[in-house]
């Protein structure tokens, strides 16, 4: 039994150990986009995106060459909601500067959903494709791996994915302020 | 299939707190934070005083939920010795959905001194639950208690459209009397859409659609009556505390959309 709990303990220290990319909690890439548990661990990499630690991010944030895209997402208010219903949006704390595009990161949207975040990224980039452009959401959310795939399916070259998004940003001490999203979608 | 026929309500308050207990632990984790609560409260009870409600008001609800869009929530009144006033309200709270009222129970004029009532809600964060009561003196009491469930809002609906509306406003109700328990059941099927669940097909949100109203009466005493909001999970179900007396039992409920649906069933004889 004791020899057991060590062979244990020893694989796992070797797991902690491996190389980023094999260990084991991490998924490969799907060949589509996410379309369901969003909230769970994300694969290593993004085939044409360059990963973005937290440390290259706030280098590239402090630097100002790159537009930062929050996708967290974020439901809108049913209009069927009888009068008086009390409602509250959870409010968002973002990256200092970025455009909040809710609801983008869905692995399957509707063409008004896409063609919100299409003029959202126009507008974030000056419609310059070769704009470097950061994705993220949350620590573990597939939503911000989803919009970065997407990103790069519309043209976009230089596409960064922040998997550590704003959990890893407030960890390494960075400033974190309110946002609110850049439009509503269209219903 | 309907989960509650599987799980009643006991039995998945009993399932999440085991499951908690085995993965986590007592290790604090979540972020609780009164922050959401403090910005609905005047919407929920106004600017009036809401004392501690642990004396006569209970909670029980998992601490990590298996199912977001189910989350049991059982309710216990036990008004004190020697407090004389009864409960005529309850409001229940789920700080962090984005609806945060998710119903008001009324009890009519008598009010309730000993009531225990469960249903199931959806949880779409982190969110601490509250019951706040009201009691025949207008003063207010709350408890709380901490859950750990996300996504319960938005979860996909377990029936299709079809399905669903084919069963649209079927009743059922049973009593309990042969366990020994005082308690009975009622379930109404409707798909109580939130508003926040994407279609599969069209991938734009299905429209809100739900029980808005729903009373309970035993003879002519209403044993309770709902104001419900989009936080009631699918095909609502209530159990409660209740004493056949050879009376029927009558169920009218009305929805967003102005349906009406009625049932009246055999309340069982008085022992």
């Amino acid at each position: 039994m004791r020899a057991r709990r060590a062979f244990a303990a020893a694989w796992l220290g070797l797991a902690a150990l491996a190389p980023l990319g094999s260990r084991a909690q991490e998924p490969p890439e799907p060949s589509g986009y996410r379309t369901d548990r969003y909230r769970s661990p994300t694969p290593a990499t993004l085939n044409g995106a360059t990963v973005l630690p937290v440390g290259e991010a706030e280098a590239l944030w402090k630097a100002g060459t790159a537009v930062f895209i929050d996708v967290l997402p974020r439901p809108p208010k049913p209009a069927q909601l009888p009068p008086g219903t009390p409602w509250r949006d959870s409010p968002r704390h973002s990256v200092p500067g970025a455009l909040w595009l809710p609801n983008v990161g869905f692995g399957e949207i509707s063409p008004e959903t896409e063609s919100y975040f299409r003029r959202g990224l126009e507008a974030a980039t000056k419609g310059d494709l070769g704009k470097p452009i950061v994705l993220f959401c949350q620590r573990e959310c597939w939503m911000s791996w989803n919009a970065a795939k997407r990103a790069l399916a519309f043209g976009y070259r230089r596409v960064f994915w922040f998997p550590d998004g704003s959990d890893g940003w407030s960890e390494a001490g960075l400033p974190l302020e309110r946002v609110e999203p850049y439009a509503e979608p269209k219903e | 299939m309907v989960r509650c026929s599987r799980f009643g309500p006991f039995m998945g308050m009993f399932m999440g707190m085991t499951l908690m207990a085995a993965v986590w632990g007592g290790s604090a984790w979540a972020d609780e934070s009164e922050a959401a609560w403090d910005s609905i409260r005047p919407d929920v009870a106004g600017q009036r005083a809401i004392e501690d409600g642990a004396a006569m008001i209970d909670l029980v609800a998992p601490k990590r939920a298996e199912d977001a869009a189910f989350v049991p929530v059982d309710i216990r009144i036990h008004m004190p010795d020697g407090d004389a006033r009864t409960v005529r309200a309850i409001k229940l709270v789920i700080d962090e959905n984005p609806a945060p009222l998710a119903a008001t129970f009324q009890f009519g004029e008598d009010g309730r001194r000993s009531f225990e009532l469960s249903t199931r809600v959806r949880v779409n964060s982190y969110s601490y639950v509250r019951v706040i009561g009201e009691m025949s003196d207008g003063a207010l009491y709350m408890v709380k208690s901490y859950v750990k469930a996300a996504g319960g809002c938005s979860a996909p609906a377990t029936k299709d459209p079809a399905e669903a509306k084919a069963n649209l406003g079927e009743m059922r109700f049973r009593a309990f009397a042969d366990t020994g328990r005082n308690e009975a059941q009622v379930q109404i099927r409707h798909p109580n859409y939130s508003g926040l669940q994407l279609a599969q097909i069209t991938r734009f949100y299905t429209p809100a659609w739900f029980v808005q109203d729903l009373a309970v009466k035993q003879g002519e005493r209403l044993l309770f009556r709902m104001e419900g909001g989009i936080s009631i999970s699918q095909d609502p179900t209530f159990r409660f505390s209740y004493r056949p007396n050879g009376e029927p039992v009558s169920v009218e409920a009305r929805d967003t959309e102005g349906k009406t649906f009625r049932r009246s069933f055999p309340g069982g004889q008085g022992s």
